[in-house]
């Protein structure tokens, strides 16, 4: 009984989800990296261990990126960048190039690759795009430090970056969808 | 329809560009920043973004409403004035105990007073770009630049930016970081930088002796920055090679003090008033002739004193 007044519960919200415009989408979608990120700011120690924290500006970016290309989420990826460009002591503009990079990428995987929204390549594409985010972030750092840096928590910040996105990927669903193209099967 | 389908097909190269153009001004402006000279005009920008980061010492639109802010700032006012009070005070006691040293001793300076401001870490930056973190005190609480951060584990790092509110200090743990250290048992003098794996890394080791394991390492007091003898770790053995252990690792109660450095002046910024060639020839003559008086009247002395010195 309980079990379907979950159940119940949870599809009432995904039915107020499905009816949600792109723009409220986006806004909640901005709010929530927002927050995420200002949390992340704080010292983050539980019980004598760093906690590791995720980037969720690359989220929402391969998020958004899959509903194809938008000036409002470029602008808002590039805000968010400076913002961690800041934070992390990176140099300025590096941050939003990767979530441009990942955004473009994503829409362009989107475009080209997923327009029927095949499991495999929606498993698939993100591991890719994060991979190849993180491999931009290394780069950058050992430019920037004229070093190597330590790959060991970039990938820590990897796993929990995705384990995020596995958790929110819906919330940074436009809800836009690339069309299939003319001629296809569906 | 095919209106509609036009402009869609119109508005999509637009956006491409948009993101083509984004991804080229970024990707500049990042290369734009190996240059010294233009990475020294965004500096200061990214200092206002991060005093702006720090906004945990701002006052919130709440504590407006309520008054908060206002007595906030009458405390912060009135600590202002007591910390001046207590540089005052404490240039006072250095004085008289100063003028006490000098009846004593000839010629030995005292150690100037030793103040700083406790600050709050309000953000950590552990990731691969430069270890720093962000403290919430600034020029406005007394922070001076080329401070130094210490915590109750030992040397923390130095701040290498300073904002109203906010500075941020790099760690001795960053790669970018150079401290002479020397040991507390050898004496060894090295440089110390962090390394990828949270040790810190000995350089610039003299030819001949080592440091000895287990011992502390302590800054050395040169170049100018950090004062002799604050911790800085503890000598390990890590894959046969003699490591530094960081003590700041120890006492991570998220508070540092910011000490100022020891600025000691270098000569060339007070230089000493020597008297000019042409005026000193001069005093030479006169002093020629008084030494001349001077010779003559000592001569004239031991007749005078002669009954007492034989």
């Amino acid at each position: 009984m309980a079990r379907r007044r979950k159940s119940e519960r949870l599809s009432a919200i995904s039915g107020i989800w499905a009816e949600t415009g792109p723009t409220s989408r986006f806004l909640i979608g901005t709010l929530i990296v927002a927050a995420i990120g200002l949390i992340g700011l704080t010292p983050k120690t539980l019980f004598d261990t760093e906690l590791v924290w995720p980037y969720a500006s690359l989220v929402a970016a391969i998020g958004w990126g899959r509903s194809g290309l938008g000036f409002r989420p470029m602008v808002v990826l590039v805000v968010f960048g400076l913002a961690q460009d800041v934070s992390a002591y990176a140099p300025l503009g590096c941050f939003g190039f990767i979530n441009l990079a990942a955004f473009g990428a994503s829409s362009l995987i989107a475009r080209s690759f997923d327009r029927e929204r095949n499991p495999l390549i929606s498993t698939v594409a993100p591991v890719v795009l994060y991979a190849v985010s993180f491999v931009l972030v290394w780069l950058f750092a050992s430019f920037s430090g004229n070093h190597l840096v330590q790959l060991s928590p970039l990938v820590n910040v990897f796993v929990v970056t995705y384990i995020l996105h596995i958790l929110t990927a819906p919330v940074f669903d436009l809800g836009r969808r690339v069309g299939p193209l003319a001629g296809s099967m569906s | 329809m095919a209106r509609l389908r036009g402009k869609r097909l119109k508005a999509r190269p637009v956006r491409r560009y948009a993101l083509i153009v984004a991804l080229v001004v970024l990707f500049a402006v990042l290369l734009a920043q190996t240059s010294p000279r233009l990475r020294a005009w965004i500096d200061p920008a990214r200092t206002v973004a991060a005093d702006q980061l720090a906004s945990s010492a701002r006052p919130g639109l709440w504590d407006r409403i309520s008054g908060k802010a206002a007595r906030d700032e009458r405390i912060r006012e009135l600590e202002a004035e007591v910390r001046e009070l207590t540089r005052y005070r404490s240039v006072a006691i250095s004085m008289a105990a100063r003028l006490e040293a000098y009846e004593d001793m000839l010629n030995v300076m005292g150690e100037p007073p030793v103040r700083g401001v406790t600050a709050r870490i309000t953000s950590e930056t552990n990731g691969p770009f430069r270890e720093a973190i962000l403290v919430n005190a600034g020029t406005l609480q007394g922070v001076q630049p080329g401070a130094y951060a210490e915590n109750e584990g030992g040397l923390v790092g130095r701040v290498v930016q300073i904002g109203e509110r906010s500075s941020r200090v790099l760690l001795v743990a960053d790669f970018n970081s150079r401290v002479p250290v020397m040991g507390e048992a050898s004496g060894m003098r090295a440089i110390l930088f962090g390394d990828r794996d949270d040790l810190g890394t000995l350089t610039d080791l003299p030819e001949r002796g080592s440091f000895i394991l287990g011992e502390r390492v302590l800054t050395s007091g040169e170049g100018g920055i950090f004062p002799r003898g604050i911790v800085v770790g503890e000598v390990v053995e890590r894959g046969g090679a003699l490591r530094v252990e960081f003590g700041m690792n120890r006492g991570r109660g998220g508070f540092v003090r910011l000490m100022p450095s020891m600025q000691i002046p270098r000569p060339e910024e007070f230089p000493a008033e020597l008297p000019d060639p042409e005026s000193a020839i001069e005093t030479d003559g006169e002093a020629g002739s008084e030494e001349g008086a001077e010779t003559a009247a000592s001569d004239a002395l031991p007749d005078a004193g002669a009954p007492g010195g034989e």
